[in-house]
């Protein structure tokens, strides 16, 4: 135990670090102690780090033989109690798709960082392009909700990582973290905090006491949907079966799958207040509101500050939390906005779509669409003195 | 605008991430500035056109840079071969009192059209000189962190010896303190011609 806890925790102040390696060093901090995957640019420095760092800590580092057998170690580590993450790009989460759905089902909780690159097929495989974000909603059959965080900075992928961790153990579903082949490989530095600092931010996962023996349910006398610790394989503290088809609070199939649908829902949505984090830059008077997520958040601090002392009135509503999706939130920020500009990584502009159904297209929305390569404050600038004209 | 930008670019394996990591190193861990680094992430960084890049913010009360990307004009660029030279056009570098500088290797680029154009330009031949002093080319990222050090100016001679004390072996510490100075002592007599062709 004194050698886990030695290491575990990197010395407490500055630290220079590549994305990649700050991401992996929160889910170290956050109490990673299973690693299963297979290398993929751009993402390979994750299971590099990983493959020294777990076994110093007690934990498990396994490179598997493919992505399928990847996603299986993890969802199998986290249900005998380790928390257990994967790293993998988009091809990989292409193939993981089958295991995450039966980990959103079995309410399995686990982390999975996806490094974009991009796509369809092999793609370019070493330029940033956020064109998983469907996929990072929809991974898999059947309905289920998943929890999305978008970092910007090599802080926020260590400090993200930790909150990821802390999702998972609390609503058991797939947490997704979003990064890409630009940002996991900058180098920023990262303020570690001590280790009391730490631990006081994370959730452990403990053997539950016996009440939580179950899956998560709708409590029939308050409406409101119960989430247990997540149990533990092996123990006396686990429910009857883990299936793969519809399941009760206690495990077993059940003859009512509308009730079960609703609740894998309901038990993400109806926490959306605390699942959905969000920054906001100079809204008090914006009548411009940029909705970015991620990499294109950072261009878009410039071309706002630019912008103003031009004195055009426009301001930054932040997604860190993209899935799911903060609809009253959003509806809220920009009901008085003449328009909405939404710059990013893909040309779809998959929140673009997001944010015209929430104003049920009441709000222009103007999109800035960029593939492998990161937008340019000047970009974004230019559509915002063309918007306001 | 506070923001200092750099730029190396040159031939995978020369050490050009290198060098962008140590100044990174320097102005962010042991100086306190807002910085963040990118490099060239391909089969280039393993032998072919290669580039690191640095963003410094000098406002020490900035805490974080928000455009990670060098934006031209730059600061400070350093260009270390051939195909990386051909591109180089003179508005690459600001054309300032303190800052624009440019810095290449006349012992691995032959033709350097723009460089003949730009004010603040010093052709080193680093390669030559690390192999005939040193012993090896390697040494030659040492005498570029020397050069950057003095006429950069955005960290003090400790911070870069402690960083340089971060990556380079034990075992060859001296020689590289010694290629550090040799490049300390070109880029102050290069500041002190600066200063006569002013006068």
């Amino acid at each position: 135990m004194d050698i886990e806890n030695s290491k575990r925790f990197l010395p407490e102040g500055k630290h220079l670090m590549m994305g990649n390696i700050a991401m992996s060093e929160g889910a170290i901090a956050a109490g990673l102690k299973f690693f299963g995957g297979y290398p993929i640019t751009p993402s390979t420095e994750v299971i590099e780090h990983l493959a020294v760092r777990l076994p110093q800590i007690g934990g498990v580092c396994m490179q598997m033989e493919d992505e399928l057998a990847s996603i299986n170690a993890v969802i199998g580590a986290s249900l005998v109690g380790a928390k257990a993450m994967t790293a993998t790009s988009g091809p990989g989460i292409s193939l993981m798709t089958e295991t995450i759905s039966m980990a959103a089902n079995l309410e399995v909780p686990f982390v999975f960082c996806d490094v974009q690159r991009n796509g369809p097929g092999t793609g370019f495989v070493t330029e940033p392009h956020h064109n998983d974000i469907g996929l990072m909603r929809f991974a898999g059959n059947g309905e289920f909700q998943v929890i999305t965080l978008a970092p910007m900075s090599c802080q926020e992928l260590y400090d993200l990582t930790i909150t990821a961790f802390n999702f998972a153990e609390t609503y058991r579903c797939p947490v997704f973290i979003m990064s890409d082949a630009y940002l996991g490989h900058i180098h920023e530095v990262v303020n570690i905090p001590s280790k009391e600092e730490i631990l006081k931010k994370v959730i452990d996962r403990e053997i539950p006491d016996e009440i939580t023996k179950k899956f998560s349910y709708k409590d029939d006398n308050t409406g409101k949907y119960i989430i247990p610790k997540p149990p533990i394989m092996g123990t006396d503290y686990c429910p009857t079966m883990f299936l793969s088809q519809p399941h009760s609070s206690e495990g077993l199939p059940t003859p009512k799958p509308q009730l079960f649908t609703e609740m894998m829902i309901k038990k993400i949505t109806s926490n959306i207040d605390k699942i959905s984090l969000t920054e906001s830059y100079k809204l008090e008077d914006a009548e411009l509101i940029i909705i970015a997520y991620g990499l294109p958040v950072r261009a878009s601090y410039r071309a706002v500050d630019l912008a103003r002392k031009e004195g055009i009135k426009v301001g930054i509503f932040r997604l860190i939390t993209i899935w799911p999706f903060p609809d009253e939130k959003v509806k809220e920020t920009v009901k008085d906005a003449k328009a909405v500009i939404v710059p990013e990584l893909n040309y779809t502009g998959v929140i673009a779509e997001q944010v015209e159904r929430v104003t049920h297209l009441s709000t222009p929305v103007v999109r800035i669409p960029n593939v492998c390569e990161i937008h340019h404050p000047n970009d974004i600038l230019k559509i915002i003195k063309e918007v306001a004209k | 605008m506070t923001r200092y930008e750099i730029r190396v670019v040159g031939f995978g394996g020369q050490g050009v991430i290198t060098l962008s990591k140590m100044i990174i190193m320097a102005s962010s861990i042991y100086e306190g500035l807002a910085a963040t680094q990118t490099e060239a992430y391909s089969a280039a960084a393993r032998g072919g056109k290669c580039w690191g890049e640095v963003v410094i913010d000098l406002d020490k009360n900035i805490e974080y840079i928000d455009y990670p990307k060098a934006l031209k004009p730059y600061d400070f660029l350093i260009v270390l071969s051939e195909e990386s030279a051909n591109g180089v056009k003179v508005d690459f570098v600001k054309n300032e009192e303190n800052t624009g500088f440019l810095i290449w290797d006349p012992s691995t680029i032959k033709k350097f059209r723009a460089a003949k154009k730009i004010n603040k330009v010093l052709g080193i031949p680093i390669q030559k000189l690390a192999v005939e002093k040193f012993g090896n080319i390697v040494f030659g990222n040492s005498i570029l962190f020397g050069i950057f050090t003095i006429l950069s100016g955005i960290f003090s001679e400790e911070s870069a010896l402690e960083t340089l004390r971060k990556f380079v072996p034990n075992s060859t510490l001296d020689k590289n303190l010694e290629a550090f100075e040799l490049g300390k002592q070109e880029a102050m007599n290069f500041l002190n011609q600066i200063k006569e062709e002013n006068n």
